[in-house]
């Protein structure tokens, strides 16, 4: 017994010596690093994942192509994440470490409520970073800080579309089910302000705590009595995918619409075993396989499948994109420390090659790039053609000529400028 | 009326999971004075058991949900011995702390061993059922008599048999018991391995409707922690009624007033019967 | 028991010495970051070790009222009042919150206290997360002012937004705080404190007004625990529920019981080295919190009286030490 204490006393310090001195793996000569900073453990551990796998493809695609030149010198580029839990003070921390220890000037972050901590220090003279946000959240754009880009179309965007689809549809009653959180809270206040202007009605509005609640009868027992044409739902995708099966089993008929965190494929394989029947009448944003031309989509999904074992994720998609561009813009700014010239430089190497970026990302306006949003929904067991949404286009002209721009892979394309940011 | 109906049913099925967690940790609470806020984390591993042999290796629900019961008792033994044992005789406070830390290791283990994303157990009882003018999956039902049947079984344990008796004999007086000739570690052993098998039971159970995460027991834990309080420590029908009381008022007030401030009516509820009867539903003397 | 012998003295006048400088040497922002934050959380730790420490009430709404400050200066900041006022009215707000919780938690005990303060903290959780008019409900209020100048004679303004500056204010807050402390436990009332901690029949046997004694104690813990939450918003400029979560009275717990309860050095120590631990750890990444979840359990169980119970042992030794040798010198 006292052995055992003595040894268990060096491992722990032996450990904690480790961490001590743990030697820089990456040489700081030529490397651009990037910087990440998420939930890699607690319930929202798996986006956190998500998140980083993207980055990760884009880094390995990067350097596979030999990395980029600037003022005549190579770079590679280098991913350094750090786990917060979405703590503030923890993002904070790994924020500050990964622009004064590791160089980064070009830091992710996935979740709204971290990125508002770190959009207070990313303009500190000599520590100025890129805050790259990953989050469909509108509020970042209304902060205007000149060193942020945020990634995803806000999701007023699905709201635009949801609207319009049931308002063809002639529905009237809406059911509210939405998580949680303060992508929750937003997603419920913009839906029912423009389901009301359309003349709709919500007849209830029950959201529950997605992240830490499995059951959900009480909220949908509440919510189905007052018999609603369709529903609005979802969180995570798995727990969103125990809603739909417990609507379901409650005797729910009609239509869900999803919020865009919840993927279609995503419930498809874990919660279904992708028997997609047990979807039908399903809308979501669309599966990523239906973003982009076969050709250039395909051999991707197989690398996340194969690489790591999931299928592919929207936040694989963007965050892989938006690498992607970020080391174009070094390259065309011809620095890869001057940040404020980098993201100047962006909407001049946008649209890309979609062999090179498989997203259409048409420009950055603001702080937020733009690029349309697609829904997509389950019918008879199958995928329908998805809808694409241009969300930043005012007149016919401006939206014939933004969907010229892109690449037609056969999917319907819609106008549904939204306020705030069309021009 | 039909909502209603729902909602109780609801609130039965929820209130009898909370019911048998709550029940093992009150085993512990109030014979071992160990405050196991890991118990929740115990009822994950339970689950994540469950999906091995069922997925993995192809094992029948049942042979399954046995095989969870053995294992993780053991762990729950194996707990005791590492991390609770040595702390006796120390203030409660410290063997709070070594819980939290056994919980954020289990759910660090299940992160590295089974990753964060989400997993199933195929739904052994797929049926629907409509009854009354509600409607029932089959494995709600089996949640609910399964809880009643081993309720009873626990009950008949603990007063009918020698073993059974000696937990208690524990529970009522440490020091007696032990002049007596009882083995206290090996009654520690024992309560450990029944709570903990209790748990994997309820995760057994539960495991088919939902789905498997490593952050799942957190909530669990410290719901059934409440429980356990409000019924009075180491009172069995405390935790009990005490699971059912939870589920029920959960479900309504989650149904009938406001989902979002759920848990406010459930901590409410708790706070109010504390301040009237501060040693809890069926407490006997002063914690 | 008030005069510390020589060597104790000489390393808290070097402590103190080398605190007042430190922006001068710290390596680097990040550095000099968890230093501020381990600072802020060793305020809220020192006022959760004087009603759980020495006053023997395990109070889990610890981390509520620390939310509950920083909300109050999130919101009153965001409305245009200056952050020197809204910080003491934060406090208030706190303790007037935790006298109506009082009311109700001090009528149980022991276990029974933890979970009615753990039942009213998850409510005030909740509130933080759904009354979104007042709080920003999940997203929180962000986008908050750094501290308000200071005018200052000859100097000019004192600006908040620096790191230096931070840092001396919560350093200063963090003296006054064990100050202020130290001068409650080693008073009279201070003592009525520990004889509820050791036995409240006694002390209620022997004319103390324990209830009263209790809300008392309460009262300055929370008042201090909502000023750091206070400074907390201020710094991080954003608040959100998580800064009233439960998770940040377990920390702050952790850090009291490693640091070592009833000793105002152990809530500083802790505080301190927790989060610094925590950093080093990030190396094993997916293995960090695995490693974290044994290190607990192996540090309770070998020193249970936390590392200042460590370093109090190698004190008493070392003072045995020079006794010895004085006793020989005198011999000779």
């Amino acid at each position: 017994m006292k052995k055992l204490k003595h040894l268990s006393f060096i491992l722990i310090a032996g450990l904690l010596a480790l961490g001590l001195f743990s030697p820089n793996v990456y040489a700081k000569g030529h490397t651009v690093m990037i910087g990440f900073t998420g939930p890699l453990s607690g319930p929202a551990a798996q986006y956190g994942r998500d998140n980083v796998n993207g980055l990760e493809m884009g880094i390995q695609d990067i350097n596979a192509a030999g990395g980029i030149t600037v003022g005549g010198k190579n770079y590679k580029f280098a991913l350094k994440t750090y786990d917060d839990h979405i703590d503030p003070t923890a993002a904070v921390n790994n924020a500050r470490r990964l622009r004064s220890r590791d160089g980064a000037r070009f830091i992710f972050n996935p979740v709204f409520n971290t990125i508002a901590p770190m959009m207070q220090i990313n303009q500190q003279k000599g520590s100025e970073f890129l805050m790259m946000a990953y989050t469909s959240a509108p509020e970042v754009d209304a902060m205007k800080n000149p060193n942020t880009i945020a990634i995803p179309p806000p999701f007023s965007v699905y709201v635009g579309s949801y609207v319009k689809y049931a308002l063809e549809k002639g529905w009237k009653k809406c059911a509210m089910v939405v998580t949680l959180g303060a992508y929750g809270d937003g997603w419920r206040k913009e839906f029912e302000s423009a389901w009301i202007k359309a003349g709709g009605e919500i007849v209830a509005d029950q959201p529950a705590n997605y992240y830490t609640e499995t059951d959900f009868s009480a909220q949908l027992s509440a919510a189905l009595a007052k018999k609603p044409d369709f529903m609005l739902i979802g969180g995570p995708s798995a727990t969103t995918g125990l809603v739909i099966e417990q609507a379901r089993n409650l005797g729910f008929k009609g239509e869900f619409f999803m919020v865009d965190q919840a993927k279609l494929n995503y419930i498809a394989e874990v919660n279904f075993n992708n028997d997609l029947t047990k979807m039908n009448g399903v809308t979501g944003t669309a599966r990523p396989r239906d973003l982009a031309e076969e050709e250039v989509i395909e051999p991707f999904l197989k690398r996340c499948l194969k690489d790591y074992g999931r299928s592919a994720t929207s936040e694989n998609l963007l965050n892989y994109g938006a690498i992607r561009i970020l080391a174009a813009a070094m390259e065309k700014a011809g620095t890869v420390e001057d940040i404020t010239a980098i993201k100047a430089a962006i909407p001049e190497v946008l649209p890309m090659d979609a062999k090179i970026n498989l997203l259409p990302f048409i420009d950055l306006w603001g702080s937020r790039f733009i690029l349309p949003g697609t829904i997509q929904k389950i019918e008879n067991g199958q995928y329908t053609v998805p809808t694409t949404t241009f969300w930043w286009t005012k007149s016919d002209a401006d939206f014939k000529k933004a969907v010229s721009s892109i690449p037609d892979i056969g999917n319907t394309n819609v106008n549904v400028p939204l306020e705030g940011y069309a021009k | 009326m039909e909502l209603f109906l729902q909602q109780l049913f609801n609130g039965i099925m929820f209130g009898s999971t909370y019911a048998i967690v709550a029940l093992g940790l009150t085993l512990v609470m109030g014979i071992l004075h160990i405050p196991n806020f890991a118990h929740g984390h115990l009822y994950m591993l339970g689950g994540y058991i469950t999906y091995f042999f069922i997925t993995n290796l192809g094992f029948g629900y049942w042979y399954s949900l046995l095989l969870s019961m053995v294992i993780l008792g053991f762990v729950g033994v194996v707990m005791e011995r590492i991390v609770f044992r040595p702390l006796t005789g120390q203030p409660p406070i410290n063997a709070f702390i070594a819980a939290i830390g056994a919980l954020i290791f289990l759910e660090s283990l299940a992160l590295v061993i089974w990753g964060p994303q989400g997993m199933r157990i195929p739904n052994p009882h797929p049926q629907i059922i409509k009854m009354f003018g509600i409607t029932m999956e089959a494995q709600r039902l089996l949640v609910v008599g399964g809880a009643a049947v081993l309720i009873v079984l626990l009950h008949l344990f603990l007063k009918k048999t020698t073993t059974g008796t000696t937990i208690e004999a524990v529970a009522q007086n440490r020091e007696g018991a032990m002049l007596t000739g009882i083995n206290v570690n090996r009654v520690s052993s024992m309560t450990f391995f029944i709570s903990s098998a209790t748990a994997a039971v309820a995760a057994s159970f539960l495991s088919p409707i939902f789905i498997l995460s490593p952050a799942m027991g957190a909530v669990l834990g410290m719901k059934a922690f409440i429980i356990v309080i409000l019924g009075g420590m180491g009172s069995v029908p405390g935790a009990i009624l005490g699971g059912y009381f939870l589920g029920l008022i959960e479900a309504l007030g989650g149904g009938y007033i406001s989902a979002e401030y759920k848990d406010v009516f459930a901590f409410g509820a708790l706070i109010l019967v504390l301040s009237i009867k501060p040693t809890g539903l069926f407490g006997k003397q002063e914690g | 028991m008030f005069t510390k012998p020589i060597h104790t003295k000489l390393l808290l006048g070097f402590l103190f010495i080398a605190a007042l400088f430190l922006p001068l040497y710290v390596p680097d922002s990040y550095m000099f970051q968890i230093v501020i934050t381990s600072l802020l959380f060793a305020i809220a730790t020192s006022s959760m070790n004087l009603i759980l420490g020495y006053t023997g009430q395990a109070s889990l709404a610890h981390g509520a009222f620390f939310g509950v400050g920083a909300y109050v200066v999130a919101i009153m900041t965001k409305a245009g009042w200056s952050f020197w006022i809204a910080l003491p009215v934060s406090g208030l707000v706190a303790t007037g919150i935790g006298f109506f919780i009082g009311l109700f938690a001090f009528r149980t005990r022991g276990h029974f206290f933890a979970i009615v303060t753990l039942c009213f903290g998850v409510i005030l959780f909740q509130v933080a997360e759904n009354w979104i008019e007042v709080t920003g409900g999940q997203n929180g209020i962000f986008g908050l002012d750094s501290a308000t100048p200071i005018p200052f004679p000859f100097f000019g303004p004192i600006e908040f937004s620096s790191q230096p500056a931070q840092y001396y204010l919560v350093l200063a807050v963090l003296l006054l705080t064990l100050f202020v402390l130290h001068r409650v436990v080693y008073s009279i009332f201070g003592l009525t404190f520990m004889a509820i901690r050791n036995n409240e029949e006694l002390a209620d046997a022997l004319g103390i007004n324990t209830f009263a004694t209790k809300m008392v104690s309460f009262a300055i813990a929370n008042f201090i625990a909502a000023i750091a939450g206070g400074i907390y918003a201020t710094i991080l400029g954003a608040v959100s529920p998580s800064a009233i979560s439960i998770m940040i009275t377990f920390n702050f717990l952790i850090f009291l019981i490693l640091g070592g309860m009833a000793t105002l050095p152990g809530a500083v120590i802790g505080a301190f080295m927790i989060p610094i631990i925590m950093e080093f750890l990030q190396f094993m990444e997916n293995y960090r919190m695995l490693f974290f979840g044994a290190l607990l359990v192996v540090v309770i169980i070998w020193f249970p009286m936390g590392f200042f119970g460590g370093l109090k042992t190698i004190n008493q030794k070392i003072i045995a030490w020079r006794q010895s040798n004085t006793s020989e010198d005198s011999n000779a």
